[in-house]
């Protein structure tokens, strides 16, 4: 991972009248990352993207893809810039070939031959020269990720890319995208309102609300230093919480129906079941529930998120 | 970065890849062919084997006029006079006018261009409108090709398949001409009355490609205006829909308001330059031919303004 910016934005700001969509945003996305744009809906992510990618005009600030300033090189920026932005829409009445010779015309010096290879690692071989119209939602998604990669882009930008896929498709995009960050050192954007998603393909997100950028963290730390929460199930819950609460703090402790939660390391597990086992109390299991992003999320944008 | 050359190529692949452009094609080589047909037909109804009597009939005729209607419009007049050595012309070189002759066919087939209008602005209305409906124009906008070259290549697509039809329609009518009449006919000339009173005879070709030129300049300037809307709408239905209707209404609507001196400043009004052809007033007496080109210039590069300024400052935001 090289330590250069794929991507930098500037004070960038969009107006329409007198709201400010996207206000004042700041950061650079480093290359080699699966980089996500999280957001409750009309935070400011799809206008944030677009805005990059030049279909929205900035009202301020701007957009730097590999040091090429999107605003004054808009051409030249673009070269290194692949895009799905939201469900691929191709021509219908063209064959998946033809769709990807529109899009291979627009690129100098791409090859018969990479096309082949694009076709080849997305495995759309064996219907590539039927018409879109016949293809399933999941194929034309594919067809889609091999349009944007066609010209080997440094930054590939995606924004809401699940939209109407099924689990299937998600996890097939999914599994693409790992594969293209690793095998064509592709810096990826992703923008999603769908957490579970993000938690899984992202290294890093940013947290936008209300157009502004309330945290960026890596997601690798976070997994790492988020405290978890263990879940007892005993047969004598206020047993159990007495002995529990003469070990930890009571404030860490609280019941929840049938069960115990206890915010804790999950090394404090065995020492829990000794104590639980010697006071002779039945123990039907006990398991670490990690924070999820979602959770997180929740608390840093107060709770307002609507999806 | 993209070239124009192969931004053009796209377009064209989206233009005649689908089968609808086809069905166009298909139609108006149909048209063309039936009123071909209509006209041979048509000849074989009235072809008199005594035309050489008829002619020399009428010509008594127009003579008889000139000399009892004194108060005669010398436009009328001169006419006249051209006629009468027109025919003498016949006469002596044997050649029946009414004896339909290849040439005939392709002029004729001038009236066509109206169709050919009509299915460009159909392609002109539909050609950026049509990629919002898709939600293509995403996919489209997001590459190294400025908003400025993707509609330049759209426009220079366009036209290209004006003149697909133009073409198209000229060989249809040859063809059809050659066919029924022979191609013999191809040397045929086009005879003319020159400034000397003189009967010439000049090449036929140009006249055909005069009589098509008038109609050119309407298509272009429809076309525009159709492509202009195309930028405006997101749907193509809807700019096929306002593009025909301002098409057809336009002129009807400009003729009955012609007694208004405004209706001048108007694109309809000019559209027509042959109401400036010998034989035909204009709808306005004010109006003149340089007054009508100055105006469809000035339509024509606020038309090309209006859909640059749409297609490249809008916001592609839903």
């Amino acid at each position: 991972m090289t330590t250069e910016a794929v991507l930098q934005l500037r004070n960038l700001t969009k107006k329409i009248g007198t709201r400010t969509i996207v206000n004042d945003l700041t950061f650079d996305i480093p290359a080699g990352e699966v980089f996500g744009f999280l957001g409750p809906n009309g935070a400011g992510k799809t206008t944030t993207i677009r805005m990059i990618v030049g279909l929205i005009s900035m009202t301020k600030g701007e957009a730097i893809i590999k040091g090429v300033s999107v605003r004054n090189h808009f051409e030249l920026a673009m070269t290194h810039v692949g895009a799905i932005v939201e469900n691929p829409e191709m021509y219908k009445f063209l064959t998946g070939y033809q769709n990807l010779i529109h899009f291979a015309r627009r690129h100098s010096g791409i090859t018969k031959e990479r096309i082949n290879e694009v076709i080849n690692m997305l495995g759309l071989q064996n219907r590539i020269h039927e018409k879109v119209k016949r293809y399933s939602l999941g194929m034309r998604q594919r067809l889609g990720v091999a349009q944007a990669i066609l010209h080997r882009p440094s930054l590939l930008i995606l924004d809401e890319p699940t939209n109407g896929l099924d689990p299937a498709g998600i996890r097939e995009l999914r599994d693409y995208l790992r594969r293209l960050t690793r095998e064509e050192g592709i810096s990826v954007i992703v923008s999603s309102h769908l957490l579970s998603e993000m938690e899984l393909m992202c290294d890093r997100v940013a947290i936008i609300q209300g157009g502004k950028l309330v945290d960026i963290r890596s997601l690798q730390e976070t997994r790492d230093t988020a405290q978890t929460k263990i879940i007892i199930e005993a047969d004598d819950i206020p047993a159990a919480q007495t002995l529990l609460v003469s070990m930890f703090d009571s404030s860490r402790v609280s019941v929840s129906g049938n069960q115990l939660e206890l915010m804790a390391d999950k090394t404090a597990i065995p020492s829990i079941a000794k104590l639980l086992v010697t006071a002779e109390i039945e123990i039907y299991g006990i398991h670490a529930v990690q924070k999820s992003l979602e959770e997180q999320f929740l608390e840093i944008t107060g709770g307002e998120m609507v999806v | 970065m993209s070239s124009l050359s192969m931004l053009i190529r796209n377009e064209n692949m989206k233009i005649y890849r689908r089968p609808r452009t086809w069905v166009m094609i298909a139609f108006l080589i149909l048209t063309v062919a039936l009123l071909s047909g209509m006209m041979k037909w048509d000849e074989r109804e009235d072809n008199q084997p005594n035309w050489e009597q008829n002619l020399t009939q009428e010509n008594a005729h127009i003579q008889k006029q000139l000399v009892e209607i004194k108060d005669l419009n010398p436009d009328h007049k001169a006419y006249l006079t051209e006629q009468i050595k027109l025919n003498e012309y016949y006469l002596e070189h044997d050649i029946n006018p009414n004896d339909l002759q290849l040439w005939d066919y392709v002029n004729n087939s001038a009236s066509l261009t109206i169709l050919v209008t009509l299915l460009t602005v159909i392609i002109a209305a539909d050609m950026i409108a049509a990629e919002f409906s898709w939600g293509t124009i995403k996919l489209l906008l997001v590459g190294p090709a400025s908003r400025t070259k993707i509609l330049v290549s759209k426009y220079v697509a366009t036209m290209g398949f004006a003149l697909l039809l133009l073409l198209i329609c000229f060989a249809a009518a040859f063809a059809a001409g050659g066919i029924l009449e022979g191609f013999s006919g191809v040397n045929q000339p086009y005879l003319s009355i020159d400034a000397d009173n003189v009967v010439q005879e000049s090449s036929m070709i140009v006249h055909a490609l005069q009589k098509y030129g008038f109609a050119i300049v309407s298509l272009i300037l429809y076309v525009m205006m159709a492509f202009m809307i195309s930028a405006a709408f997101r749907s193509s239905s809807m700019a096929i829909a306002f593009s025909l209707l301002f098409m057809l209404v336009g002129t009807t609507l400009t003729a009955l308001l012609s007694e208004y001196s405004w209706v001048k400043y108007l694109l309809f009004a000019n559209i027509d330059l042959t109401q400036y052809l010998a034989g035909a007033s204009p709808i306005r007496p004010d109006m003149t031919l340089s007054f009508s080109i100055m105006m469809l210039i000035g339509y024509y590069l606020v038309f090309q303004f209006v859909a640059w300024l749409l297609f490249t400052k809008r916001d592609v935001a839903a």
